[in-house]
């Protein structure tokens, strides 16, 4: 019987199948989508780190002799160990083949020379490093051999051989042959013999061993250091010991392509009980420690991940209650159709039971295989599959079937089904009443935790907020919306024309067909104004935060000054409209290291206009000293000198707390007029950053334009995945909204034809007869977008204390601006295409007798 | 007269006097069938009483309104009555479970409504129709060779793969009898089984129905407006505001002819309804004065002057 049935309706068993397969597939296939994009922030994240940061390093400083590690295989002994004891969270994302272990002194100072060469003060560190070995390639000499002896100053010192990056050579005079003391008490040889260069520069390996391929300058009060490290055998390990500052270090390297969203958390427990375990080994003689930025990074990023969570929830959830509602309307459409069928059934002796499996089955055969394509269809969809791509498809065709069970078993419960519903109206039942008052009461009390507390960890009451609230607002739609139409029908029926009335009473009444179409219709619209309210905001603070990070159009900044000529090629390029030079340094005040800047804020403040930036006003002009604007963390001294550009007395006229691009607020800042030379300019003007870059033609010069910033602000992977996610989740729900409006037209279509065909035997026009279509549905529709439009509205502002959007805008988020363009449009948009389409419903003409006949035999 | 005596006579009355309609196949007695809707109540039977005996074929007369389709949802199994008794093959219908409720309408009842459409499912073959009901009933063995034999009697067999768009009304109604009739009822009802064809058809499907009626030996209730139905059963039993108020009854006479004598109902505390146009036309309101004569019951009007003297 089923397949009789489902033969008999394949108009609506098709679309049922059809939206059971979109929503399917958008609910299986955008969880993967979103987890791909947290995988790709986080491998953004980790790429961006140096290797220090992601791997962990354990590292040992040796004290005594019984405890020195004097052979290669004690080192790899102790690498096993480590590599044992990691706790299998860790263990899973090692890197396969690194190791890298070794010992390396540090801060060994060079106390002479053999060849008495000066060359400042410098600093040998002397590194075995096993792994070095395949890194390098001699330029020069040979790689260092076993450790000898040398007479210094009448003793017999130690001799280390060591090889050194070529850089040593001419900064520090290191040349093969070259011997130095290193250390002043205890001291010991080193001779150079050999030079090497790094096979691979790029190479991670060097990040954890920065001095090895180059000498390191270092400014020291008026001196330079010097320091370099160099690779000496495994002979030397004998020698090395608690007399020089001694590490030995084991790199426990990561695979950072094994790191996923998903086990951040994990790991960041497991490095916690990690360190635990290796400081846990140390003894008196043998301190362990752990070294690694893992998991302050993964900490980090995961609190940006829980506010795009919060936000894909969000909006997942309202795609998967509209889509469900909209399964759920799909079924009922299918439903209505075997009514009479099955009516028949339960007459002629059909059980319950039989009448509600063979109704069921129908639906199950239309929407599990259109679920499971769709499922199917969502592994195309690259990304990680988590418990949310299963639970999605389950969850609607469970809600599907479950809705049509249900509802059989409601409408055949009876065999004789009286249907008055369009004489008298069903009273509310109390436990209906009391469950949407339950509804409403969690939904507030939720949304005023989540305003209080805010989503510090994932807590899934809270994050199921917003759809609980949309939930509510559409249950309490439903529930109020005759009242207002009430109001109209007062009103018409004492106007002479009938159709209005006629119009605004069936409206009024029509309740049972009102529900789902107001459940879907309301969380569609509510959902898209609050994904196109929260992409406003994001992305004019994305704009500002651009503007904020350049402090003009573009902004040419250099260490050096910048000459006149410089900025006459600059004011010729292209889209170059106005420069306003700036002297930016460093000075001191009152022994606070001080930001100064000079420039003139007018000629500022001109080139700003009808941009998001603003700047104070320019300081008085005052006798005995320049007037300046000075950041309150400097006290309230009213006078001072800066020795920045030039030796001058300060006086201050006014505050500043920052100022665009050019110091931010955390600093101490001092603002004074521009007096050459300028070592930063700003422009005004569309100028691209590659004709910036010819024309100031300095390769130090640090160029930006607020175009490319904001391009940076944008590409983020979590931010372009939340608006992107937006974009789509807000034209899927369009379409499903106007599907809903349809379907309910179509479901409804052959109670409205009875209607209509009496009151035309009365008389009524086709064109009466079409407006009494359209004032039929279009009360329904205006009230449910209005409730739409202002829930979703409000829903940024009300959720805004607990979902921090500053990581996807480059700044702090503060406050939902009331842009009623996209949204308004949105909704009108939405009614007007859905008026639309009961308009050419009621168009589409249906013959009088037929539609009667049609009538009795329902 | 002894006391003993009384008791004994009393025994003996009792005895001999079945219990009210205790052969009958179908019995109401007082029913009463209310509908509320939000604050109006609409009585639509009020205390009807009916009696039909097993093998009976009975028409059921009356105007629009009067609570003939209500009393055949009732028999049917489909509504429950309000109060009173009505009790078919047995089974009351007023405490019957709904699992009761369900055997019934399967096995003990079968109908056919007035609109074609209605009575089929109109994607099904004739055969598929009739054998629905024993598929739902779970009665497979040679379930298709009874809905095959139904067709024969009815005289729709060559019908049996077509679909109801595909056949004529009249035959579409055979159909809807031969599906009335396929789990074996001892009842069937038809309400208005003609009301959509034509004199000849309508001819044809009562035919049928009189065929079921006389070779099954079903009880029949037909609902009908129709004179040319309501003209060939033995009894016809008119209801007017929601009780049965008169029945008609046929005997054919010795030289052929049809008599149809009408009476009115008695019922069993006594009540009686006069027909409308007899009260008018002798001007009876309100109350009337009844004089016992040796043989029947006179009624007559009260004349105001009269009831003043007394």
């Amino acid at each position: 019987m089923p397949i009789t049935l489902l033969r008999v309706h394949k108009g609506a068993a098709a679309v049922l199948a059809l939206l059971a397969l979109s929503a399917s597939l958008l609910l299986a296939a955008l969880p993967r989508a979103f987890e791909r994009s947290y995988d790709q922030a986080l491998s953004d994240v980790l790429g961006g780190a140096v290797a220090t940061t992601t791997d962990l390093t354990v590292g040992e400083r040796p004290f005594d002799s019984p405890e020195l590690l004097t052979e290669p295989a004690q080192f790899a002994a102790r690498d096993d160990l480590w590599r044992r004891t990691l706790p299998p969270e860790l263990r899973r994302i090692m890197a396969s083949k690194s190791t890298d272990f070794g010992a390396e002194t540090f801060l060994t100072p060079v106390a002479d020379r053999f060849d008495k060469l000066g060359f400042g003060t410098q600093y040998l560190d002397l590194a075995w490093l096993p792994a070095a070995e395949q890194r390098v390639r001699y330029v020069k000499g040979k790689p260092p051999g076993p450790a000898g002896a040398i007479t210094y100053k009448g003793q017999r010192i130690v001799r280390y051989d060591v090889a050194v990056a070529s850089d040593a050579v001419t900064q520090m005079g290191l040349d093969v042959g070259a011997t130095v003391v290193l250390g002043y008490s205890d001291p010991m040889a080193a001779r150079v013999t050999g030079v090497y260069e790094l096979t691979d520069p790029k190479d991670r390996y060097w990040d954890h061993h920065l001095n090895v391929p180059k000498v390191t300058v270092r400014a020291k009060d008026l001196d330079e250091e010097y320091l370099i490290t160099g690779l000496t055998s495994a002979d030397s390990l004998k020698y090395l010991n608690a007399h020089r500052n001694l590490n030995y270090f084991w790199v426990l390297g990561t695979d950072r392509s094994a790191l996923t969203a998903r086990d951040a958390q994990q790991v960041i427990d497991a490095i916690d009980v990690y360190r635990r375990a290796v400081t846990g080994r140390t003894t008196n003689f043998r301190p362990y420690t752990l070294d690694t930025g893992l998991n302050d990074l993964l900490k980090g990023y995961l609190q940006r991940l829980a506010t795009a969570q919060t936000l894909m929830l969000l909006i997942l959830g309202g795609l998967g209650l509209v889509a469900i509602g909209v399964a759920a309307l799909a079924a009922q459409l299918l439903t209505e159709r075997m009514r009479s069928g099955l009516t028949l059934m339960r007459a002629r002796g059909g059980g319950l039971g039989q009448l509600v499996v063979t109704g069921t089955s129908v639906v199950a055969l239309v929407t599990l295989p259109a679920v499971l394509v769709g499922y199917g269809l969502a592994a195309l969809v690259p990304g990680p599959v988590t418990l949310a791509v299963h639970l999605g498809p389950a969850l609607l065709a469970v809600a599907a079937i479950a809705y049509t069970a249900g509802r059989l078993a409601l409408t055949h419960r009876r065999p004789l089904d009286e249907r008055r519903d369009d004489v008298v109206a069903r009273k509310p039942s109390p436990r209906r009443l009391v469950l949407e008052a339950t509804v409403a009461g969690l939904a507030l009390a939720g949304a005023y935790l989540l305003r209080t507390r805010g989503l510090q960890e994932s807590d899934p009451f809270l994050m199921a907020v917003p759809a609980a609230l949309t939930l509510a607002a559409a249950l309490i739609t439903v529930r109020c919306y005759p009242l207002p139409l009430r109001l109209f029908v007062w009103l018409t029926a004492r106007r002479r024309p009938a159709v209005p009335f006629l119009g605004f009473t069936r409206a009024a009444r029509g309740r049972s067909v009102a529900a789902l179409p107001v459940l879907v219709l309301l969380p569609a619209l509510a959902v898209s104004v609050f994904g196109s309210v929260v992409s406003a905001a994001v992305g004019d603070t994305q704009r500002v935060a651009a503007w904020q990070q350049v402090g003009a159009s573009a902004r040419v900044e250099r260490e050096e000054a910048i000459t006149p000529e410089m900025i006459q090629r600059i004011q010729r390029t292209p889209g170059v409209e106005a420069v306003v030079p700036v002297a930016k340094g460093n000075s001191d005040v009152g022994g606070h290291p001080t930001t100064v800047v000079a420039v003139d804020l007018g000629a500022y403040r001109k080139i700003l206009a009808g941009t998001p930036l603003t700047v104070p006003d320019a300081p008085r002009t005052v006798p005995g000293g320049v007037g300046g604007l000075v950041s309150p963390s400097l006290g309230g001294a009213p006078t001072f000198e800066i020795d920045w550009p030039s030796k001058v007395r300060v006086v201050r006229t006014g505050t500043i707390t920052g100022l665009n691009g050019l110091a931010s607020p955390e600093y101490n800042l001092v603002v004074v007029p521009f007096d050459g030379p300028a070592n930063t300019l700003l422009i005004k003007g569309g100028v691209r950053k590659d004709d910036l870059a010819a024309a100031v033609n300095a390769p130090d010069a640090l160029i930006m334009t607020v175009d490319d910033s904001l391009r940076q602000i944008q590409d983020a992977p979590l931010t372009s995945t939340v608006l992107a996610a937006f974009t789509i989740v807000t034209i899927a729900l369009g379409a499903y909204a106007l599907i809903a409006v349809i379907i309910a037209l179509v479901a409804g279509a052959a109670d409205r034809a009875k209607a209509l065909a009496y009151l035309r035997t009365l008389g009524l026009s086709q064109r009466q007869a079409r407006g009494l279509t359209v004032l039929e549905v279009t009360p329904l529709i205006v009230l449910t977008a209005v409730a739409g439009l202002l829930l979703g509205l409000a829903l940024p502002a009300a959720l805004a204390p607990g979902i921090d959007l500053s990581a996807y805008a480059g700044s702090a988020v503060d406050g939902f601006p009331l842009t009623l363009g996209t949204p308004t449009l949105l909704a009108a948009g939405l009614t007007a295409v859905a008026v639309l389409g009961a308009f050419a419903h009621a168009s589409a003409g249906r013959a009088v007798t037929g539609a009667l006949r049609l009538g009795e035999s329902a | 007269m002894s006391v003993s005596d009384l008791s004994s006579l009393e025994a003996a009355a009792l005895a001999r006097r079945p219990a009210f309609g205790d052969s009958a196949h179908i019995l109401c007695d007082n029913l009463v069938r209310i509908y509320k809707t939000e604050g109006v109540e609409v009585v639509a039977l009020q205390g009807l009483d009916l009696l039909i005996d097993k093998g009976e074929l009975v028409a059921i007369v009356g105007a629009s309104g009067s609570g003939k389709s209500t009393l055949l949802n009732v028999l049917s199994g489909l509504d429950v009555p309000t109060a009173g008794l009505a009790r078919v093959a047995g089974m009351d219908l007023l405490s019957m479970s709904a699992k009761d409720r369900l055997r019934y309408r399967r096995s003990i009842v079968g109908f056919i409504w007035q609109q074609t459409a209605r009575n089929l499912l109109p994607y099904l073959s004739a055969r598929e129709n009739v054998l629905l009901p024993m598929r739902l009933a779970r009665r497979p063995r040679s379930a298709r060779q009874r809905a095959d034999e139904l067709l024969e009697l009815l005289g729709v067999a060559d019908c049996a793969s077509r679909t109801p768009a595909e056949m004529s009304g009249g035959q579409q109604q055979r159909v809807a009898i031969a599906v009335a009739l396929a789990n074996e009822p001892g009842v069937i009802l038809a309400d208005e089984p003609t009301g959509e064809l034509d004199s000849e058809t309508s001819a044809e499907v009562f035919a049928a129905l009189r065929a079921a009626n006389r070779e099954l030996g079903v009880t029949a209730v037909i609902v009908t407006h129709d004179p040319l139905v309501s003209e060939q059963v033995d009894r016809t039993v008119g209801i007017r505001d929601g009780r049965t108020s008169s029945e008609t009854l046929r005997r054919t006479s010795e030289d052929g002819d049809v008599i149809a004598e009408e009476y009115a109902v008695l019922d069993r505390v006594g009540r009686l309804q006069l027909p409308r146009d007899f009260m008018s036309a002798l001007e009876m309101e309100r109350r009337v004065r009844l004089e016992l004569e040796r043989d029947h019951i006179g009624v007559w009007p009260v004349r105001e002057d009269a009831s003043d003297d007394e």
